[in-house]
């Protein structure tokens, strides 16, 4: 565990398991991640595992007086360059694929949201052992 | 029980066969370990079905997660526990072999380094 005994303010990670427009997760975190970024604490990395992936398809069209949970994490992390992470094996068995994915198991789309990108658990057991603290965000099933 | 101030908690609640979070969570477990980083699970409600002896996941097309449990123990898991409460409630008398029933008290958590529930 990072020692946090110093003035420096603690580096977060957040995983976010429960997807948009079925649990509040997405937003929970969104609200959560803003806040840490303008209190000027740093947000290592944010982890998007099961159901969670589901923030990052491009396909999400909501009803145009709900939010976009994408495209507000989307903005998000272009004006912080920060670039949530989709675990692979969840996004592989829930259907969203980049473009290396879609080649590499022939189907006929990709459909990761621009901004975010795919890789391994290996990036949340780095945060795990890297962040100050890992804040987790349920589906609340 | 082993010392554990250094060993990360994993707690696995979702029963094995109608939610894919316990197997996501063993995933998470089995990362952790092939990243030479200590980890325990801790079966608590629902998931103590996870230990249940004899299953078969073939009746609903699926695997069978005690043989996904054996091969975490391959990978490094340091050790496994059930709630013991759980264990009674779900009338489960007997489990998989090497599992710690324990009181999923506050004491019990307290004594790892960090405590997850994916």
């Amino acid at each position: 565990m990072p020692d946090v005994s110093t003035n420096r303010k603690p580096g977060y990670s957040l995983v976010i398991t429960g997807a948009p427009y079925i649990s509040q997760a997405p937003a929970t975190a969104f609200d959560f991640c803003k806040t840490l970024l303008e209190t000027g604490h740093k947000v290592d990395l944010v982890f998007l595992y099961g159901d969670g992936v589901q923030l990052a398809s491009v396909l999400t069209a909501p009803p145009s007086d709900e939010t976009n949970w994408t495209a507000q994490w989307q903005a998000l992390g272009k004006e912080h360059r920060i670039t949530p992470v989709a675990c692979i094996a969840s996004a592989l068995r829930r259907g969203l694929l980049n473009e290396e994915e879609a080649r590499r198991y022939e189907k006929p789309a990709a459909n990761l949201a621009e901004g975010f990108t795919i890789a391994g658990l290996g990036e949340w057991v780095e945060a795990v052992t890297r962040s100050d603290r890992v804040v987790y965000f349920h589906g609340g099933a | 029980m082993n010392d554990t101030r250094n060993i990360l908690l994993l707690v696995i609640d979702a029963p094995p066969y109608g939610d894919w979070r316990g197997r996501e969570a063993l995933d998470m477990a089995l990362s952790l370990a092939a990243f030479d980083q200590p980890v325990a699970l801790m079966f608590r409600g629902e998931g103590v079905n996870w230990l249940r002896p004899g299953q078969d996941g073939s009746a609903t097309d699926q695997k069978t997660v005690s043989r996904n449990l054996g091969a975490a123990r391959m990978f490094g898991l340091a050790d496994i526990y059930a709630d013991e409460d759980a264990l009674v409630r779900f009338g489960i008398d007997k489990t998989e072999p090497g599992v710690d029933a324990v009181p999923a008290n506050a004491a019990f958590y307290a004594r790892f380094r960090e405590v997850i529930q994916p």
